[in-house]
This record gives C-alpha cells, sequence and structure tokens, in this order.
C-alpha cells in the first residue's frame, strides 16, 4: 500500500538526549516538551539524513563503532523495506550512512524525497531584508531569501502567488496587497500595500507575526513544495486567536485534499510551546507527540497513546493540561 | 436588544448571529468581536468575567452562550425541577453561573442583570446544523444512545457530514455552517422540537430583560 508519509520510524541511540528511544512519524507532527528535549533534535537528525543521503553511500564502518550516536530511519510504503542508518562522530556531526534495502531503485526515489526537506527556524529580522533574485528557488531555512522568493512565484506561479496573497489579505485585512519593488542593486525588496494610507509598509516596518505568517504562508502555497518540511516554534508572533488560522496554513500542506489542492501531501514536523496551540489539536491527537526528559533522558510518546485522554479533556483544555504537568512534557524543577 | 454572544469558534458564532436574527424576528445590535472560550471547560472559566465585564463596563443587556455537550449529561425536562442542579449537566452549570455572578450586582446602566441566554448543542453545533438533513441527528437520538451505551454517531462523523474533510479550513467551516443555518432561518420550528436545547436558548432569548 502506498503511504503518503515518508519517513516511517526514528530511532535513535545515545544522539543528544535522545539516548535510547524511537518516533513514529505521522503526516503531520506537532511535538511539544520542554527546552532541551529533544525537539531540535529530531529535526537536526532529519537534517543530517537529508545531507548524507544526497552523498554516494559509504561503507559498514557505523558497524565497527561502538557507543557513537546512531540514528535508524525506515520509510513509509512502498519503500518500507529501505533502512537508513546514520553513524555520527559526535552530537553535532552525523558523518556516515549505511543503507539496508534490496531494492536499489527504492532507495533512489526515498534520496529524491528527501533532498527536497527542508527545515526552517523563521527569522524576522532575516525576512525583512532585501534579497537577490537569484536566490530564490525555495526559502532559505531562515526566510532571508523572502522577497526574491515572493517575486519568483509571482513571475513563475502567478495562480499560486495570487491565491497566497488573497490568503495573506483575508488573515490580515488591514492590508491590500504585496507590493515587490527591485532596487538598482536589483535586489527586490517587498512591502504590504495597507487599507486607507498611501504608502505600503516596508517590510523592516511590519510587525514580527506579519513575517511569521507570510513565511507560513509561502511554504504552504508553494506548488511544488518538499516532501518533508519541518517548522520550529509555529506560533511565534501570531495572536492566540489566530492560532486556529496558522494550524489551517499547515494542515494545508499535509492534507492538499482538504483544501482543494490537487498535489501531493506534505510531511509535516512542527514545533510549538503554545499551549493556545496545541488547544487547536484537541481533535487529532494522534499528531501530537509529547516529548519527555527525565534527568539527561528525553523520549518521544504520541497524545492518542494516552488511553485516560477522553477524561482528562474533561476537566481542562488539553492546553491546560499540557500546562499543569498531566501531560508530562514540562520542565524538570529541582 | 443589544447582544453580545460567547462561543468556542468565529463558526460557532457566525452562527449564532443568524440564529439570534432569526429567533428576534429582526437584526439584532450584536457586538462586532465575540468573546470567545478555548472549549469546555474554559467556557465555565471566562463566563464570569464576561458576565462582569458586560454588567459594568458595557450598555449590553443580553449575553448568549453556547457550547457544546460533547459526552456530558444532556440536560432533561427534571433538570428544570426548582432548586434542581446537575453538576455535570453544561445547561445547568452555565446558568449557575450566571445566577451565582450576577446574585449580588447593583444597577447598572439602567438593567438590574445581563439577559441570561444559554443554549447547548448536543453533541456539537453540527448536529443543529444537520437538523432536517440528516432524520437520524436529534437530542433524543443521543440520549437514547447515551443510554444504550451505543452512541448513534461520534463528533467527528457530524462533522464530517457537514464539512466533508475532518480537517476543514475555518473559511470552508464557516461557509458550510452557514449555509445549513440558511434553512433554519425561516422556520425554527424543526430545530427547536429536535433539540431542546436550541429550544432553552429560544425562550431565554425571548425572555422579558430584568430593569
Amino acid at each position: 500500500m502506498h503511504s503518503v508519509n515518508v519517513i516511517d520510524t526514528v530511532v535513535f541511540h545515545n544522539f543528544k538526549a535522545l539516548r535510547n528511544t524511537s518516533l513514529h512519524l505521522s503526516l503531520f507532527n506537532l511535538v511539544i516538551g520542554p527546552n532541551g528535549s529533544g525537539k531540535t533534535s529530531l529535526i537536526q537528525a532529519l537534517q543530517q539524513l537529508r545531507t548524507l543521503s544526497q552523498f554516494p553511500l559509504g561503507n559498514d564502518m557505523i558497524h565497527t563503532r561502538s557507543g557513537g550516536p546512531e540514528i535508524s530511519f525506515t520509510f513509509s510504503a512502498p519503500y518500507s523495506a529501505v533502512v537508513a542508518q546514520l553513524g555520527c562522530a559526535s552530537d553535532l556531526a552525523c558523518d556516515f550512512m549505511r543503507v539496508e534495502s534490496r531494492d536499489a531503485a527504492a532507495w533512489l526515489k526515498v534520496k529524491s524525497r528527501l533532498a527536497t526537506l527542508r527545515s526552517y527556524v523563521l527569522d524576522h529580522n532575516a525576512m525583512a531584508q532585501s534579497s537577490a533574485p537569484v536566490d530564490s528557488t525555495a526559502l532559505a531555512s531562515n526566510g532571508s531569501n523572502l522577497a526574491a522568493v515572493l517575486a519568483a512565484r509571482r513571475r513563475d506561479a502567478p495562480e499560486a502567488f495570487a491565491r497566497l496573497e488573497a490568503e495573506l489579505l483575508r488573515l490580515l485585512p488591514e492590508f491590500t496587497g504585496i507590493v515587490l519593488d527591485e532596487e538598482s542593486d536589483q535586489r527586490v525588496r517587498f512591502s504590504l500595500g495597507i487599507d486607507g494610507a498611501g504608502e505600503p509598509v516596508r517590510a523592516e516596518n511590519l510587525s514580527q507575526g506579519v513575517f511569521y505568517l507570510l513565511g507560513l504562508l509561502v511554504l504552504s502555497f508553494d506548488p511544488k513544495p518538499p516532501a518533508v518540511v519541518c517548522i520550529e516554534e509555529i506560533d511565534r508572533g501570531i495572536h492566540p486567536r489566530m492560532l486556529r488560522e496558522v494550524r489551517d496554513v499547515l494542515y494545508r500542506l499535509s492534507y492538499p485534499a482538504s483544501f482543494g489542492e490537487k498535489r501531493e501531501p506534505v510531511q509535516v514536523i512542527a514545533t510549538t510551546h503554545s499551549p493556545y496551540m496545541l488547544d487547536q489539536f484537541r481533535d487529532h491527537p494522534d499528531e501530537i507527540v509529547i516529548t519527555q526528559k527525565i534527568g539527561h533522558e528525553a523520549r518521544f510518546e504520541r497524545l492518542s497513546d494516552r488511553a485516560d485522554l477522553p477524561e482528562l479533556l474533561r476537566d481542562g483544555t488539553l492546553g491546560d493540561m499540557w500546562f499543569s504537568g498531566v501531560l508530562g512534557g514540562v520542565p524538570e524543577e529541582r | 436588544m443589544k447582544v453580545a454572544l460567547l462561543s468556542e469558534s468565529p463558526a460557532d458564532e457566525a452562527v449564532l448571529r443568524v440564529l439570534v436574527d432569526a429567533i428576534l424576528g429582526e437584526p439584532a445590535k450584536i457586538t462586532p468581536a465575540g468573546f470567545r472560550a478555548r472549549g469546555w471547560p474554559n467556557v465555565l472559566q471566562v463566563l464570569p468575567a464576561v458576565i462582569r465585564h458586560l454588567h459594568f463596563n458595557t450598555d449590553v443587556d443580553t449575553l448568549v452562550v453556547t457550547c457544546d455537550s460533547d459526552d456530558s449529561p444532556v440536560h432533561t425536562e427534571a433538570h428544570e425541577a426548582p432548586q434542581y442542579y446537575h453538576p455535570h449537566c453544561r445547561m445547568c452549570q452555565l446558568r449557575a453561573v450566571f445566577r451565582q455572578t450576577s446574585k449580588r450586582f447593583p444597577t447598572a446602566h439602567g438593567r438590574l442583570k445581563i439577559r441570561r441566554v444559554v443554549g447547548v448543542a448536543v453533541p456539537a453545533l453540527e448536529a443543529w446544523l444537520l437538523c432536517g438533513r440528516d432524520s437520524d441527528v436529534s437530542e433524543a437520538a443521543w440520549i437514547n444512545g447515551q443510554q444504550a451505551g451505543r452512541l448513534p454517531y461520534t463528533r467527528a462523523e457530524l462533522k464530517f457530514r457537514i464539512y466533508q474533510t475532518e480537517r476543514p479550513s475555518l473559511p470552508h467551516e464557516i461557509e458550510c455552517a452557514l449555509r445549513e443555518t440558511e434553512r433554519h432561518r425561516s422556520d425554527l420550528r424543526r430545530l427547536e422540537y429536535d433539540f431542546p436545547g436550541f429550544a432553552a436558548l429560544m425562550k431565554d432569548l425571548k425572555s422579558p430583560a430584568q430593569t
């Protein structure tokens, strides 16, 4: 059976705080937990997989090591027979990869999908900068080429750009449109037209939340999105009442058919520290991953594995339950 | 009548705006920004503050509150008996919050207290939306299912019947909800009959203000 997921499971052994744990990844995954509990490490592991998967396969050195960090990945059907194992010289550098697969063609297909994997920690200061038009194939990990990506999208995929712009204006009705200017140094700068005012608001004067929302929209309305997208702190800078919209923007990536899109679903791994964001997933606890940290060791749990979840939700919202500590995934106090 | 709304989502609020107008038979003066709770039991948590705010800081005279019953006990005729209070019935709980919060309010802005209007959708607002379209869906069907230990449908199923997806976007949710609400606008009798949790809201809204 063909699955829409790319990565099925990740097994960690001595990788940072992830000493001995595994995680089955769904199509959409919202990871919550205290600082230093492995949320970013999970995303780093996926980045390492992408990087190493693009090199020619190495030898079996991973099996000659002992005690060093190791990360194993399995993939979803029809590539479930493929296993990729990373060996790491340290927590920061995984330098070996071994692939177990009887089907070379299957690995090549997995590899081509992994090549598109992108991870994001958006930075509003970087996003406000003008950018060179050549730097526009995909949004940079911090969003620093936002202006160039918008210009390229308008030029190469005007329909997708129009839908992105329409969604932005629906979410932020005080604006009237995206204005793109090429400056004398050929760098692209963007601003947003504002209702009832003459001059558009230049990027450097926009609020943080506008950048983050725009960044998410650029990803969500990409006509050719990556197979896997990792995004940290999806709620950052956004008003709590807007978080339902943020959830929808991300759901558009993973469940395109629900939004009238005709393209392959994108596997999303997102993180948040917001109880209000968590509340948006009350009906889909299978999409929530909680990182539990005890001492120096962290592990993953799926919220849907909690048998008492229905009873818990009678007494409080999901976010309240998380904050209270009942769900775990809270900082240790000494 | 100046009306404020407290609901669980923008889609619920959009539906309420239409239903309030339909019940009153004329457009009500509804405050533009509705109050919002993050699901149950957050409705209970914010309600006292909303009542106090409206009473002392505004000239609103009516507060309409709705919530889903989810799998809580459904409000029945027996709960209407004098002094009766079911600790897990959401209608009883919400009415109690109104009663307790405004018990010792002094007169403000020309009224003794805010008019209480409470509705509970069994098991969720989507059931109201399906009323008249899906004959299997009614408050009685849900109560019978609870008593038999075999629920006739789940909340997720009701949502799917309305939105045709488990993950509707907010605009799609509002569009579908308003389309279904339009069926009720000109004739609320079926909704009133099949859903006593809605009938209670109607009765409250038509009750005289306490001045």
